[in-house]
């Protein structure tokens, strides 16, 4: 009746309950390890659908056959230069036209030549948004068309084409590809967090309250076994179900990406064995923790409605502290590392950022989950016996 | 052998102080069936539990064959085995898994925990039980199992709480038979104890009844001898007298 023997033969006992649960395995599994890589890849194949509309040089022109050097000038630009239907207003307005489209006085070509600035409209709907997009893109068109008439005139009066710019304005972007990317995969450390505390959250509750709710509590404390060894046997196995799901979420991840549809947006998330150890080192004490903690939470309720409403606390902390982050969108700061599921969400951030971590970096994390979990479970094993007393 | 002096524990609720034992005495000789009969709330649930080293007492001593349960209550326990009123079983472990898991616990090495199971189920007549789940059983066979459980480590002292609640007729029955041979010298001669409300459970069964009212005793002794202390010839009568007279008043 040694202290690990006993608490091996309750985790055992409890893993072996939990994983004939079916319904509730499944539902978990389901929601846990299939949404996050069912999420990428939509996210990649709406990106990858933005990013062709992007590429997109198409135009309809109300009287093509009035303005032939525009339309050669939008041409030598690799534009597509159609004549646009009669009903265009109407297409625009139902979204079954997806380009804007250009209307052109009748005298254009004959105007231009004289100097006289004709007007072109730049037909679109805002409420269309493929169109909208478009319109951006002939405006800058058009802008370009402009510099190149200003150009040839100036150059023929022999002025200087610099004199038109007096500014040169370059971008340089610091981002590398990889941190660009967490703008769109940003969304995944969360999701992880929050699939680990959903795989707790059962196994967590049915060991605890849903023990005092079926009465099984009271002969278990009347075993010789004593109660430490129980609550050690009863966290070990929570903690595998939390963890288990924690290599299953991480582990989707990387099928996920070969499925993903836009190449920007894979060259961005690159998520291979490295940042799946990386994602695992943060979250299985992290699992560990959470399992504890909500075991802590559901030892006091006497029925397993009861805990999940209790537990229902930890579950919006868990959502919402790595939130503080994306509140505060600057430097991380050091206090966030002292922070459960903030911490997480910071580090896992990092990993995604292509930056890592370093040891000195999971330290604090760590110290916090395992102080955590040891007054968790200290709470529990106090608990335990007043919990038996109905 | 149980021997219970001067038990005394109290409730806080809301404030208020609710005395449940208030000195309560007894003794339960081994190959004895020793019947705790008295009204609801008249203790008997929480001795019982005060006994299995669920809640503390307040007061008093508590022997399970001389070993001091508030003071060594892992060895006691280890020679006392507990049918609750609540039956307690995991619905998704089949009977053996249930009863296999206490015996782990007692300390019993797989192979004969297995065996003890097979054994017990044969002395209650569940062998066709043992590898079913026990979430669709009815309230016999939860008993059963329950009890099966209880004995797994082969306790020579046996301590039941209301054991024939929820049963018909021919569970109660089996029961009695099962606890007359676990009194008997070939069912190992255990000590058991049994708390009821039930005047003929008590009649029946019980080598010797301790009739409690208000968290005390108020007599003890066998059927007959109550029967004849009283002056009265039906049980119930004498219990009434009992439980309820000027002895078992309320102070």
């Amino acid at each position: 009746m040694s202290l690990v023997g006993d608490a091996w033969i309750v985790c055992a006992k409890e893993l072996r309950d939990a994983l004939r649960d079916r319904r509730t395995l499944l539902v978990v599994l389901l929601s846990s390890v299939v949404l996050g890589p069912v999420v990428l890849v939509a996210l990649s194949s709406l990106v990858a659908t933005m990013e062709a509309r992007a590429e997109q040089r198409e135009v309809y022109v109300v009287g093509l056959e009035r303005a032939p050097t525009l339309v050669n000038y939008l041409q030598r630009q690799t534009w597509r230069v159609m004549e646009a239907p009669p009903d265009h207003e109407a297409k625009l307005r139902d979204a079954t036209l997806g380009v804007p489209v250009l209307v052109l006085p009748a005298d254009f070509e004959a105007a231009l030549r004289r100097g006289d600035a004709p007007r072109i409209e730049v037909v679109t709907d805002s409420a269309n948004r493929q169109a909208d997009a478009g319109a951006r893109r002939v405006a800058q068109a058009l802008a370009g068309f402009n510099r190149e008439r200003a150009m040839l005139a100036l150059a023929l009066r022999g002025v200087a084409a610099d004199l038109l710019e007096p500014v040169q304005v370059d971008e340089r972007d610091l981002a590398n590809a990889q941190a660009r990317g967490t703008q769109i995969t940003g969304m995944l450390p969360f999701f992880v967090i929050i699939a680990v505390l959903y795989g707790a959250l059962n196994a967590a509750l049915d060991t605890t309250a849903g023990e005092r709710e079926r009465g099984s509590l009271e002969p278990l404390l009347a075993t010789p076994a004593s109660r430490l060894s129980l609550v050690l046997g009863k966290w070990g196995a929570v903690a595998a179900v939390a963890m288990l799901i924690a290599v299953l979420s991480c582990a989707s991840f990387l099928p996920a990406q070969w499925l993903m549809r836009s190449d920007t947006l894979r060259s961005m998330f690159q998520f291979g064995l490295r940042e799946a150890g990386l994602f695992l080192a943060v979250l299985l004490p992290f699992g560990a923790a959470l399992s504890a903690l909500l075991m802590a939470v559901a030892i006091r309720c006497r029925t397993f409605k009861e805990a999940q409403a209790n537990s229902s606390v930890v579950i919006v902390a868990a959502s919402l502290l790595p939130m503080l982050a994306t509140l505060n969108p600057g430097a991380e700061a050091r206090w966030q590392l002292w922070v459960p599921a903030l911490a997480q969400y910071t580090l896992m951030t990092r990993v995604l950022k292509g930056e890592g971590f370093g040891a000195e970096q999971i330290v604090v994390p760590l110290l916090g989950c395992a102080l955590l979990t040891a007054l968790s479970l200290a709470y529990v094993v106090r608990s335990l016996r007043a919990a038996a007393a109905r | 052998m149980i021997r219970i002096e001067g038990l005394a524990k109290q409730f806080h609720a809301g404030g208020r102080t609710v005395p449940a034992v208030c000195g309560l005495d007894f003794d339960a000789a081994d190959g004895r069936i020793t019947g705790l009969l008295g009204p609801n709330g008249a203790g008997k649930t929480t001795t019982l539990r005060m006994l299995a080293g669920l809640i503390d007492a307040d007061a008093g001593r508590l022997e399970v064959d001389g070993l001091d349960v508030r003071a060594q209550p892992r060895r006691a326990l280890a020679r006392l085995g507990l049918l609750a009123d609540v039956r307690g079983l995991y619905p998704r472990l089949t009977a053996r898994e249930n009863i296999v898991y206490h015996g782990r616990l007692h300390g019993l090495p797989a192979d004969a925990a297995h065996a003890r199971a097979d054994r017990l189920a044969a002395l209650l007549e569940m062998t066709p039980l043992l590898d079913r789940r026990t979430d669709g059983f009815s309230q016999g066979e939860r008993m059963k199992t329950a009890l099966a459980r209880a004995l797994v480590h082969d306790p020579p002292n046996i301590v039941l709480d209301e054991p024939t609640n929820g049963l018909d007729v021919v569970a109660t029955r089996a029961l009695r038979e099962t606890l007359r041979h676990l009194r008997s010298a070939e069912g190992g001669g255990k000590c058991i104890v049994f708390s009821t409300h039930i005047m003929s459970e008590a009649e029946r069964l019980c080598d010797r009844v301790v009739v409690v009212a208000h968290g005390r005793h108020v007599a003890a002794g066998s059927v007959d001898e109550l029967l004849a202390r009283t002056g009265a010839t039906d049980f119930e009568e004498a219990f009434v007298a009992l439980a309820f007279g000027p002895a078992g008043a309320a102070p």
